[in-house]
Protein backbone atom coordinates (compact mmCIF):
# COMPACT_ATOMS: atom_id res chain seq x y z
CA UNK A 1 0.00 0.00 0.00
CA UNK A 2 1.54 3.44 -0.79
CA UNK A 3 2.54 5.98 1.64
CA UNK A 4 -0.17 8.25 0.45
CA UNK A 5 -3.26 6.09 0.41
CA UNK A 6 -2.27 4.76 3.90
CA UNK A 7 -2.63 8.85 5.34
CA UNK A 8 -5.63 9.03 3.46
CA UNK A 9 -7.18 6.03 5.06
CA UNK A 10 -5.82 7.22 8.65
CA UNK A 11 -7.60 10.22 7.32
CA UNK A 12 -11.12 8.64 6.71
CA UNK A 13 -10.90 6.55 9.84
CA UNK A 14 -10.22 9.69 11.97
CA UNK A 15 -12.83 11.91 10.05
CA UNK A 16 -15.06 9.09 11.06
CA UNK A 17 -14.43 9.07 14.77
CA UNK A 18 -14.39 12.42 15.24
CA UNK A 19 -17.94 12.17 13.61
CA UNK A 20 -19.28 9.66 15.47
CA UNK A 21 -17.75 10.20 18.82
CA UNK A 22 -20.73 12.75 20.13
CA UNK A 23 -23.21 9.83 19.81
CA UNK A 24 -21.15 7.89 21.71
CA UNK A 25 -19.91 9.47 24.38
CA UNK A 26 -23.17 11.66 25.62
CA UNK A 27 -23.47 15.37 25.51
CA UNK A 28 -21.60 15.75 28.66
CA UNK A 29 -18.03 14.70 27.29
CA UNK A 30 -19.11 16.61 24.15
CA UNK A 31 -19.45 19.40 25.66
CA UNK A 32 -16.01 18.59 26.96
CA UNK A 33 -14.28 17.78 24.19
CA UNK A 34 -15.65 21.46 22.48
CA UNK A 35 -14.21 23.03 25.27
CA UNK A 36 -10.73 20.87 24.97
CA UNK A 37 -10.68 21.78 20.90
CA UNK A 38 -11.27 25.67 22.45
CA UNK A 39 -8.13 25.09 24.86
CA UNK A 40 -6.13 23.24 22.41
CA UNK A 41 -6.30 26.28 19.67
CA UNK A 42 -5.47 28.70 21.87
CA UNK A 43 -2.75 27.00 23.03
CA UNK A 44 -1.70 26.38 19.41
CA UNK A 45 -1.99 30.13 18.94
CA UNK A 46 0.35 30.79 21.95
CA UNK A 47 3.11 28.04 21.08
CA UNK A 48 3.42 30.28 17.43
CA UNK A 49 4.76 33.53 19.64
CA UNK A 50 6.23 31.00 22.56
CA UNK A 51 7.46 27.64 20.89
CA UNK A 52 8.08 29.02 17.32
CA UNK A 53 9.07 32.77 18.09
CA UNK A 54 10.71 32.70 21.41
CA UNK A 55 7.74 34.98 22.93
CA UNK A 56 6.18 34.22 25.97
CA UNK A 57 2.99 36.05 26.14
CA UNK A 58 1.33 36.46 29.71
CA UNK A 59 -1.92 38.41 27.99
CA UNK A 60 -2.81 36.49 25.60
CA UNK A 61 -6.57 36.62 27.05
CA UNK A 62 -6.60 39.90 25.51
CA UNK A 63 -7.59 38.70 22.11
CA UNK A 64 -9.76 36.01 23.48
CA UNK A 65 -11.51 38.73 25.71
CA UNK A 66 -12.12 41.09 22.82
CA UNK A 67 -13.06 38.24 20.81
CA UNK A 68 -15.67 37.12 22.81
CA UNK A 69 -16.89 40.29 23.80
CA UNK A 70 -17.16 41.27 20.41
CA UNK A 71 -19.34 38.45 19.56
CA UNK A 72 -21.45 38.72 22.29
CA UNK A 73 -21.80 42.42 21.71
CA UNK A 74 -22.84 42.04 17.91
CA UNK A 75 -25.53 38.86 18.93
CA UNK A 76 -27.05 40.98 21.41
CA UNK A 77 -26.94 44.26 19.81
CA UNK A 78 -27.80 43.45 16.26
CA UNK A 79 -31.19 41.64 15.64
CA UNK A 80 -30.66 38.30 13.00
CA UNK A 81 -26.60 38.79 13.52
CA UNK A 82 -25.41 36.00 11.00
CA UNK A 83 -22.71 33.28 12.57
CA UNK A 84 -20.23 33.73 10.18
CA UNK A 85 -20.55 37.24 11.12
CA UNK A 86 -19.62 36.38 14.76
CA UNK A 87 -16.24 34.98 13.50
CA UNK A 88 -15.67 37.62 11.50
CA UNK A 89 -16.14 40.37 13.73
CA UNK A 90 -14.37 38.57 16.54
CA UNK A 91 -11.42 37.94 14.45
CA UNK A 92 -11.49 41.61 13.06
CA UNK A 93 -11.92 42.70 16.92
CA UNK A 94 -8.43 40.99 17.86
CA UNK A 95 -6.54 41.97 15.12
CA UNK A 96 -7.61 45.23 15.23
CA UNK A 97 -6.34 44.99 19.24
CA UNK A 98 -3.21 43.02 17.74
CA UNK A 99 -2.24 45.75 15.80
CA UNK A 100 -2.74 48.79 18.36
CA UNK A 101 -0.29 46.85 20.72
CA UNK A 102 2.21 45.02 17.87
CA UNK A 103 3.79 47.99 17.40
CA UNK A 104 4.84 48.40 20.86
CA UNK A 105 5.20 44.50 21.92
CA UNK A 106 7.45 43.67 18.44
CA UNK A 107 10.17 46.36 20.10
CA UNK A 108 11.02 44.14 23.15
CA UNK A 109 11.49 40.45 24.08
CA UNK A 110 11.93 37.99 27.01
CA UNK A 111 10.69 39.38 30.13
CA UNK A 112 9.57 42.83 28.80
CA UNK A 113 7.73 41.26 26.59
CA UNK A 114 5.84 38.76 29.15
CA UNK A 115 5.32 41.61 31.23
CA UNK A 116 3.77 44.17 28.77
CA UNK A 117 1.58 41.83 27.67
CA UNK A 118 0.51 41.01 30.96
CA UNK A 119 -0.33 44.85 31.26
CA UNK A 120 -1.93 45.09 28.39
CA UNK A 121 -4.42 42.22 29.43
CA UNK A 122 -5.06 43.41 32.46
CA UNK A 123 -5.76 47.06 31.24
CA UNK A 124 -8.16 44.94 29.04
CA UNK A 125 -9.67 43.73 32.26
CA UNK A 126 -9.93 46.43 34.57
CA UNK A 127 -11.50 48.98 31.54
CA UNK A 128 -14.45 45.78 30.36
CA UNK A 129 -14.96 45.45 34.34
CA UNK A 130 -15.43 49.47 34.62
CA UNK A 131 -17.42 49.62 31.43
CA UNK A 132 -20.32 48.18 32.81
CA UNK A 133 -22.54 50.13 30.84
CA UNK A 134 -21.16 47.97 27.79
CA UNK A 135 -19.97 45.03 28.98
CA UNK A 136 -21.96 44.16 31.86
CA UNK A 137 -18.83 44.18 34.32
CA UNK A 138 -18.24 40.86 36.32
CA UNK A 139 -22.19 40.12 35.36
CA UNK A 140 -20.94 39.89 31.78
CA UNK A 141 -23.37 39.43 28.78
CA UNK A 142 -25.86 36.71 28.87
CA UNK A 143 -28.70 35.27 27.34
CA UNK A 144 -27.95 36.67 23.38
CA UNK A 145 -29.36 34.57 20.51
CA UNK A 146 -27.13 32.01 19.42
CA UNK A 147 -27.56 32.49 15.32
CA UNK A 148 -27.98 29.01 13.13
CA UNK A 149 -26.06 27.93 10.44
CA UNK A 150 -27.66 28.78 6.97
CA UNK A 151 -27.31 25.94 4.62
CA UNK A 152 -29.16 27.44 1.89
CA UNK A 153 -31.63 24.19 2.03
CA UNK A 154 -32.09 24.28 5.90
CA UNK A 155 -30.72 25.95 8.91
CA UNK A 156 -28.26 24.08 11.68
CA UNK A 157 -29.52 25.01 15.33
CA UNK A 158 -26.10 24.79 17.33
CA UNK A 159 -27.62 24.84 20.55
CA UNK A 160 -27.70 21.29 20.62
CA UNK A 161 -24.46 20.29 21.79
CA UNK A 162 -24.24 17.80 18.69
CA UNK A 163 -24.61 20.57 16.34
CA UNK A 164 -21.84 23.15 18.06
CA UNK A 165 -19.79 20.25 18.20
CA UNK A 166 -19.12 19.72 15.01
CA UNK A 167 -19.51 23.39 14.19
CA UNK A 168 -16.38 24.08 16.50
CA UNK A 169 -14.32 21.11 15.00
CA UNK A 170 -14.72 22.60 11.48
CA UNK A 171 -13.90 26.48 12.82
CA UNK A 172 -11.24 25.44 15.26
CA UNK A 173 -10.05 22.15 12.84
CA UNK A 174 -9.46 24.81 10.35
CA UNK A 175 -7.46 27.61 12.34
CA UNK A 176 -5.20 25.01 13.31
CA UNK A 177 -4.92 23.84 10.12
CA UNK A 178 -3.91 27.35 9.09
CA UNK A 179 -1.15 27.57 11.85
CA UNK A 180 0.38 24.59 10.92
CA UNK A 181 0.62 25.30 7.36
CA UNK A 182 1.92 28.79 8.58
CA UNK A 183 5.07 27.44 10.12
CA UNK A 184 5.73 25.06 7.16
CA UNK A 185 6.01 28.39 5.09
CA UNK A 186 9.45 29.99 4.64
CA UNK A 187 7.66 32.15 7.02
CA UNK A 188 7.95 29.57 9.89
CA UNK A 189 11.70 29.45 8.82
CA UNK A 190 11.34 32.89 10.17
CA UNK A 191 9.72 32.81 13.16
CA UNK A 192 12.00 29.99 14.31
CA UNK A 193 15.24 31.85 13.05
CA UNK A 194 13.74 34.73 15.56
CA UNK A 195 13.91 32.76 18.21
CA UNK A 196 16.75 31.29 17.50
CA UNK A 197 19.00 33.96 16.65
CA UNK A 198 17.42 37.11 15.50
CA UNK A 199 20.54 39.70 15.60
CA UNK A 200 21.24 36.89 12.88
CA UNK A 201 18.15 37.10 11.33
CA UNK A 202 18.34 40.89 10.80
CA UNK A 203 21.63 40.92 9.05
CA UNK A 204 20.47 38.57 7.00
CA UNK A 205 18.18 41.39 5.72
CA UNK A 206 14.51 40.99 7.50
CA UNK A 207 12.67 43.13 9.80
CA UNK A 208 12.83 41.35 12.65
CA UNK A 209 10.41 43.71 14.42
CA UNK A 210 8.02 43.82 11.63
CA UNK A 211 8.08 39.74 11.13
CA UNK A 212 7.39 39.31 15.40
CA UNK A 213 4.56 42.17 14.65
CA UNK A 214 3.22 40.03 12.11
CA UNK A 215 3.32 36.54 14.57
CA UNK A 216 1.37 38.39 17.31
CA UNK A 217 -1.34 40.01 14.66
CA UNK A 218 -1.67 36.28 13.53
CA UNK A 219 -1.63 34.60 17.24
CA UNK A 220 -3.96 36.75 18.57
CA UNK A 221 -6.64 36.79 15.74
CA UNK A 222 -6.51 33.36 15.62
CA UNK A 223 -7.12 33.65 19.28
CA UNK A 224 -9.79 35.88 18.71
CA UNK A 225 -11.92 33.78 16.81
CA UNK A 226 -11.53 31.20 19.55
CA UNK A 227 -12.75 34.03 21.48
CA UNK A 228 -16.03 33.79 19.26
CA UNK A 229 -16.08 30.19 19.55
CA UNK A 230 -16.07 30.54 23.41
CA UNK A 231 -18.57 33.10 23.52
CA UNK A 232 -21.36 31.03 21.17
CA UNK A 233 -20.78 28.15 23.36
CA UNK A 234 -20.75 29.13 26.50
CA UNK A 235 -23.86 32.04 26.11
CA UNK A 236 -21.91 34.04 28.40
CA UNK A 237 -19.09 36.57 28.32
CA UNK A 238 -17.80 37.93 31.38
CA UNK A 239 -14.50 39.06 32.77
CA UNK A 240 -13.96 36.29 34.93
CA UNK A 241 -14.83 33.78 32.12
CA UNK A 242 -12.36 35.65 29.45
CA UNK A 243 -10.07 38.31 30.58
CA UNK A 244 -8.72 37.18 33.55
CA UNK A 245 -4.98 36.01 33.80
CA UNK A 246 -6.03 32.50 34.59
CA UNK A 247 -7.73 32.52 30.98
CA UNK A 248 -3.48 34.02 29.82
CA UNK A 249 -1.98 30.95 31.98
CA UNK A 250 -4.40 27.92 31.32
CA UNK A 251 -3.44 27.60 27.50
CA UNK A 252 0.09 28.54 28.43
CA UNK A 253 0.47 25.59 30.99
CA UNK A 254 -1.14 23.38 27.95
CA UNK A 255 1.57 24.31 25.42
CA UNK A 256 4.24 23.62 28.19
CA UNK A 257 2.93 20.43 29.44
CA UNK A 258 2.38 19.05 25.86
CA UNK A 259 6.04 20.71 24.46
CA UNK A 260 6.50 23.68 23.00
CA UNK A 261 8.75 22.60 20.74
CA UNK A 262 6.79 20.35 18.78
CA UNK A 263 3.49 22.18 16.71
CA UNK A 264 1.17 19.28 17.81
CA UNK A 265 2.69 19.65 21.43
CA UNK A 266 0.08 22.03 23.20
CA UNK A 267 -2.86 20.02 21.26
CA UNK A 268 -1.44 16.95 23.56
CA UNK A 269 -0.75 19.34 26.33
CA UNK A 270 -4.53 21.03 26.46
CA UNK A 271 -6.28 17.31 26.58
CA UNK A 272 -3.53 16.12 29.37
CA UNK A 273 -4.88 19.06 31.50
CA UNK A 274 -8.44 18.19 30.91
CA UNK A 275 -8.09 14.65 31.61
CA UNK A 276 -6.18 15.83 34.92
CA UNK A 277 -8.88 18.14 35.55
CA UNK A 278 -11.35 15.89 34.86
CA UNK A 279 -9.75 12.92 37.22
CA UNK A 280 -8.41 15.48 40.22
CA UNK A 281 -12.26 17.07 40.32
CA UNK A 282 -13.78 13.53 41.00
CA UNK A 283 -11.56 13.48 44.34
CA UNK A 284 -10.69 17.31 45.54
CA UNK A 285 -11.76 20.87 44.71
CA UNK A 286 -8.01 21.87 44.65
CA UNK A 287 -7.81 21.48 40.91
CA UNK A 288 -5.65 24.68 40.25
CA UNK A 289 -2.87 23.11 42.98
CA UNK A 290 -2.28 19.97 41.66
CA UNK A 291 -2.06 21.75 37.82
CA UNK A 292 0.12 24.00 39.28
CA UNK A 293 2.12 20.98 40.89
CA UNK A 294 2.28 19.04 37.40
CA UNK A 295 3.23 22.59 35.93
CA UNK A 296 6.44 22.46 38.54
CA UNK A 297 7.16 18.91 37.94
CA UNK A 298 7.34 19.44 33.93
CA UNK A 299 9.34 22.38 33.90
CA UNK A 300 12.07 20.50 36.28
CA UNK A 301 11.76 17.15 35.23
CA UNK A 302 10.42 17.34 31.41
CA UNK A 303 10.93 21.15 29.91
CA UNK A 304 9.80 19.84 26.68
CA UNK A 305 6.84 18.36 27.70
CA UNK A 306 4.99 15.53 26.95
CA UNK A 307 6.45 15.24 23.37
CA UNK A 308 9.91 15.79 24.47
CA UNK A 309 9.54 12.86 27.06
CA UNK A 310 8.19 10.74 24.62
CA UNK A 311 11.46 11.65 22.23
CA UNK A 312 13.28 10.63 24.71
CA UNK A 313 11.79 7.33 25.32
CA UNK A 314 11.89 6.71 21.64
CA UNK A 315 15.79 7.66 21.87
CA UNK A 316 16.23 5.39 24.43
CA UNK A 317 14.53 2.04 23.36
CA UNK A 318 16.37 2.85 19.86
CA UNK A 319 19.58 3.03 21.80
CA UNK A 320 19.37 0.09 24.01
CA UNK A 321 17.40 -2.14 20.42
CA UNK A 322 21.01 -0.93 19.13
CA UNK A 323 22.96 -1.87 21.91
CA UNK A 324 21.28 -5.67 21.72
CA UNK A 325 21.65 -6.06 18.36
CA UNK B 1 34.96 51.87 -5.96
CA UNK B 2 32.77 49.68 -4.44
CA UNK B 3 33.34 50.32 -0.09
CA UNK B 4 35.48 53.29 0.89
CA UNK B 5 35.38 53.33 4.81
CA UNK B 6 36.42 57.20 5.96
CA UNK B 7 37.78 58.36 9.35
CA UNK B 8 35.57 55.91 11.02
CA UNK B 9 35.14 56.98 14.89
CA UNK B 10 33.28 54.12 16.92
CA UNK B 11 33.00 54.10 20.51
CA UNK B 12 32.16 51.46 23.14
CA UNK B 13 30.91 53.29 25.78
CA UNK B 14 34.37 55.69 26.83
CA UNK B 15 36.66 53.70 25.20
CA UNK B 16 37.47 54.73 21.54
CA UNK B 17 37.57 51.64 19.78
CA UNK B 18 38.10 52.69 16.12
CA UNK B 19 39.97 56.26 15.98
CA UNK B 20 39.60 57.69 12.33
CA UNK B 21 39.94 54.06 10.38
CA UNK B 22 40.09 54.47 6.71
CA UNK B 23 39.82 52.03 4.53
CA UNK B 24 38.38 50.91 0.26
CA UNK B 25 37.39 47.42 -0.94
CA UNK B 26 37.07 47.78 -5.32
CA UNK B 27 34.66 45.37 -6.79
CA UNK B 28 35.91 41.86 -7.46
CA UNK B 29 38.55 42.83 -4.86
CA UNK B 30 39.49 40.73 -1.82
CA UNK B 31 41.15 43.13 0.90
CA UNK B 32 42.52 41.35 4.45
CA UNK B 33 42.64 43.09 7.68
CA UNK B 34 44.91 41.92 10.33
CA UNK B 35 46.05 42.41 13.67
CA UNK B 36 46.13 41.01 16.73
CA UNK B 37 43.33 40.76 18.92
CA UNK B 38 41.36 43.62 20.37
CA UNK B 39 43.01 46.08 17.56
CA UNK B 40 39.01 46.44 16.12
CA UNK B 41 39.04 44.42 13.09
CA UNK B 42 35.69 43.34 13.91
CA UNK B 43 34.28 46.28 15.27
CA UNK B 44 35.27 47.81 11.60
CA UNK B 45 33.25 44.92 10.09
CA UNK B 46 30.18 45.73 12.50
CA UNK B 47 30.05 49.33 12.26
CA UNK B 48 30.37 49.11 8.23
CA UNK B 49 27.33 46.17 8.87
CA UNK B 50 25.47 48.69 10.95
CA UNK B 51 25.85 46.69 14.00
CA UNK B 52 27.79 48.89 15.82
CA UNK B 53 26.80 52.75 15.41
CA UNK B 54 29.83 54.89 14.74
CA UNK B 55 29.96 58.07 16.61
CA UNK B 56 31.18 60.15 12.93
CA UNK B 57 33.13 59.16 9.70
CA UNK B 58 31.47 57.87 6.07
CA UNK B 59 30.35 54.82 5.07
CA UNK B 60 29.51 54.97 1.50
CA UNK B 61 28.46 51.70 -1.10
CA UNK B 62 28.50 52.22 -4.78
CA UNK B 63 28.14 55.52 -3.89
CA UNK B 64 25.49 55.30 -1.68
CA UNK B 65 26.54 56.88 2.16
CA UNK B 66 25.02 53.82 4.99
CA UNK B 67 26.71 55.07 7.60
CA UNK B 68 24.25 54.37 10.81
CA UNK B 69 22.04 51.94 8.57
CA UNK B 70 20.42 49.29 10.43
CA UNK B 71 21.84 45.71 9.91
CA UNK B 72 18.84 44.99 7.80
CA UNK B 73 18.80 47.62 5.23
CA UNK B 74 22.75 47.08 4.95
CA UNK B 75 22.29 43.69 4.05
CA UNK B 76 19.52 45.01 1.20
CA UNK B 77 21.64 47.08 -0.05
CA UNK B 78 24.00 44.28 -0.92
CA UNK B 79 26.44 43.63 2.00
CA UNK B 80 26.37 39.91 3.34
CA UNK B 81 28.03 39.34 7.10
CA UNK B 82 29.50 36.17 8.00
CA UNK B 83 30.37 36.36 11.88
CA UNK B 84 33.15 34.99 13.89
CA UNK B 85 30.45 33.05 15.58
CA UNK B 86 28.55 31.39 12.69
CA UNK B 87 25.01 31.63 14.28
CA UNK B 88 23.77 28.67 11.79
CA UNK B 89 19.87 28.20 13.11
CA UNK B 90 20.52 25.08 14.60
CA UNK B 91 17.10 23.54 14.44
CA UNK B 92 16.47 24.68 10.66
CA UNK B 93 17.92 21.97 8.32
CA UNK B 94 20.48 22.91 6.14
CA UNK B 95 18.56 23.28 3.26
CA UNK B 96 15.53 25.61 4.95
CA UNK B 97 18.90 27.23 6.52
CA UNK B 98 20.23 28.52 2.73
CA UNK B 99 16.32 29.25 1.42
CA UNK B 100 16.72 31.92 4.84
CA UNK B 101 19.02 33.66 2.64
CA UNK B 102 16.99 34.13 -0.16
CA UNK B 103 15.32 37.58 -0.88
CA UNK B 104 13.60 37.58 -3.94
CA UNK B 105 13.78 40.46 -6.03
CA UNK B 106 14.74 43.30 -3.38
CA UNK B 107 18.32 42.35 -3.72
CA UNK B 108 20.58 43.78 -5.70
CA UNK B 109 21.54 40.69 -8.61
CA UNK B 110 24.80 40.28 -7.82
CA UNK B 111 27.46 40.31 -10.09
CA UNK B 112 27.45 37.62 -12.97
CA UNK B 113 24.37 35.33 -12.40
CA UNK B 114 21.96 35.17 -8.77
CA UNK B 115 23.20 32.22 -6.52
CA UNK B 116 20.49 29.43 -6.50
CA UNK B 117 20.63 26.58 -4.58
CA UNK B 118 22.08 24.46 -7.42
CA UNK B 119 24.82 27.10 -7.76
CA UNK B 120 26.08 26.64 -3.64
CA UNK B 121 25.98 23.09 -4.01
CA UNK B 122 28.57 23.33 -6.83
CA UNK B 123 30.64 25.35 -4.50
CA UNK B 124 29.87 23.26 -1.43
CA UNK B 125 29.31 20.21 -2.06
CA UNK B 126 29.42 18.51 0.97
CA UNK B 127 26.00 21.06 2.14
CA UNK B 128 24.03 18.90 -0.53
CA UNK B 129 24.53 16.04 1.13
CA UNK B 130 24.03 16.83 4.30
CA UNK B 131 20.56 19.28 3.23
CA UNK B 132 18.33 17.55 5.43
CA UNK B 133 20.55 17.41 8.25
CA UNK B 134 19.57 20.27 11.23
CA UNK B 135 22.08 22.74 11.95
CA UNK B 136 23.27 21.52 14.95
CA UNK B 137 24.13 18.40 13.72
CA UNK B 138 27.18 20.09 11.83
CA UNK B 139 30.64 19.69 12.37
CA UNK B 140 32.01 23.86 13.03
CA UNK B 141 33.69 23.67 9.46
CA UNK B 142 30.60 22.77 7.79
CA UNK B 143 28.73 25.30 9.61
CA UNK B 144 31.37 27.83 8.57
CA UNK B 145 30.87 26.75 4.95
CA UNK B 146 26.77 27.23 5.48
CA UNK B 147 27.14 30.82 7.08
CA UNK B 148 29.35 31.86 3.83
CA UNK B 149 27.03 29.93 1.56
CA UNK B 150 23.81 31.12 3.24
CA UNK B 151 25.01 35.23 2.99
CA UNK B 152 25.93 34.13 -0.81
CA UNK B 153 21.71 33.42 -0.67
CA UNK B 154 21.24 37.04 -0.46
CA UNK B 155 23.11 37.71 -3.49
CA UNK B 156 25.79 40.08 -1.84
CA UNK B 157 28.47 42.20 -3.96
CA UNK B 158 30.65 42.32 -0.95
CA UNK B 159 30.84 40.03 1.54
CA UNK B 160 32.39 41.06 5.41
CA UNK B 161 33.60 38.01 6.89
CA UNK B 162 35.18 37.48 10.09
CA UNK B 163 37.32 35.08 11.15
CA UNK B 164 36.00 32.52 9.28
CA UNK B 165 39.06 29.92 10.09
CA UNK B 166 39.21 30.18 13.63
CA UNK B 167 39.31 27.07 15.71
CA UNK B 168 38.91 24.87 12.44
CA UNK B 169 41.31 21.89 11.80
CA UNK B 170 44.01 22.63 9.19
CA UNK B 171 42.23 20.48 6.77
CA UNK B 172 39.20 22.81 6.65
CA UNK B 173 40.97 25.96 7.21
CA UNK B 174 42.03 25.04 3.50
CA UNK B 175 38.89 24.12 2.29
CA UNK B 176 37.24 27.57 3.59
CA UNK B 177 40.15 29.20 1.92
CA UNK B 178 39.70 27.91 -1.46
CA UNK B 179 36.03 28.27 -1.26
CA UNK B 180 36.48 32.30 -0.68
CA UNK B 181 38.98 32.56 -3.38
CA UNK B 182 36.32 30.88 -5.52
CA UNK B 183 33.28 33.33 -4.61
CA UNK B 184 35.93 35.97 -5.50
CA UNK B 185 36.76 34.80 -8.41
CA UNK B 186 32.90 34.18 -8.86
CA UNK B 187 32.72 38.14 -9.05
CA UNK B 188 32.14 38.61 -4.95
CA UNK B 189 34.03 40.89 -3.34
CA UNK B 190 35.65 40.38 -0.04
CA UNK B 191 36.57 42.31 2.86
CA UNK B 192 38.38 39.44 5.32
CA UNK B 193 39.05 39.94 9.15
CA UNK B 194 42.04 36.83 9.51
CA UNK B 195 44.20 36.02 12.33
CA UNK B 196 45.63 33.47 10.21
CA UNK B 197 48.60 35.20 8.48
CA UNK B 198 49.50 32.21 6.05
CA UNK B 199 45.78 32.14 5.11
CA UNK B 200 45.44 35.94 4.64
CA UNK B 201 48.77 36.37 2.38
CA UNK B 202 47.59 33.14 0.22
CA UNK B 203 44.26 34.54 -1.17
CA UNK B 204 44.36 38.56 -0.28
CA UNK B 205 44.88 41.15 -3.42
CA UNK B 206 45.96 44.06 -0.97
CA UNK B 207 46.55 44.18 3.00
CA UNK B 208 45.14 46.73 6.11
CA UNK B 209 47.59 45.92 8.98
CA UNK B 210 45.53 46.94 11.91
CA UNK B 211 47.29 48.18 15.24
CA UNK B 212 45.46 49.90 18.64
CA UNK B 213 42.82 51.50 17.01
CA UNK B 214 43.85 52.75 13.85
CA UNK B 215 45.31 51.32 10.26
CA UNK B 216 49.58 51.04 10.67
CA UNK B 217 49.68 49.24 7.02
CA UNK B 218 48.40 49.42 3.80
CA UNK B 219 49.74 47.45 0.77
CA UNK B 220 49.76 44.42 -1.16
CA UNK B 221 51.51 41.27 0.72
CA UNK B 222 54.16 41.63 -1.70
CA UNK B 223 54.45 45.16 -0.15
CA UNK B 224 54.24 43.83 3.17
CA UNK B 225 57.18 40.41 2.51
CA UNK B 226 59.30 43.68 1.44
CA UNK B 227 58.77 45.16 5.15
CA UNK B 228 59.36 42.54 7.63
CA UNK B 229 59.71 45.78 10.73
CA UNK B 230 56.04 46.29 9.76
CA UNK B 231 55.13 42.57 9.83
CA UNK B 232 57.04 42.38 13.12
CA UNK B 233 55.23 45.32 14.51
CA UNK B 234 51.81 44.98 14.03
CA UNK B 235 51.67 40.81 13.57
CA UNK B 236 53.84 39.00 15.95
CA UNK B 237 53.24 38.77 19.36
Amino acid sequence: MSGKLKLTIYWLIGLIIVIILPHVIGIVYTNVLVTFMMDAVFALSINLLLGFTGLLSFGHAMFFGIGAYAAALSLTHIQGFPLIGVIFISAISALLLACIVAPLLARVTGTAFAMLTLAFGQLLYVICLKFREITGGEDGIAGYDTPPIHLGFTNVDITDPTNFYYFAFVVLGLLAFFMWWLVKTPFGSVMISIRDNAQRVEYLGYRVKHSKALVLIISGTVTGIVGGVYALFHNLVSTDGVLTIFVSFYPLMGAYIGGIASFFGPIFGAGLLHVFDELTSRYTERVDLVNGLIFILVVMYAPYGAVGLWWSIKAWLFKSKLQKA
Amino acid sequence: MLLEVKDLNTYYGESHVLQGISLTVEKGELVCLLGRNGMGKSTTLKSIMGLVKPKSGLINFKGEQILGMPAHKTARVGIGYVPETREIFPNLTVTDNLLLGIKKGKYSKGVGKDWTLERIYEHFPILKTRGSNKGFQLSGGEQQMLTIARTLMGNPELLLIDEPTEGLAPVMVEEVRDVLIEINKAGVSILLVEHNIKVALAMAHRLYLMGKAHVGFEGTPEELAKKPEIKRQYLEV
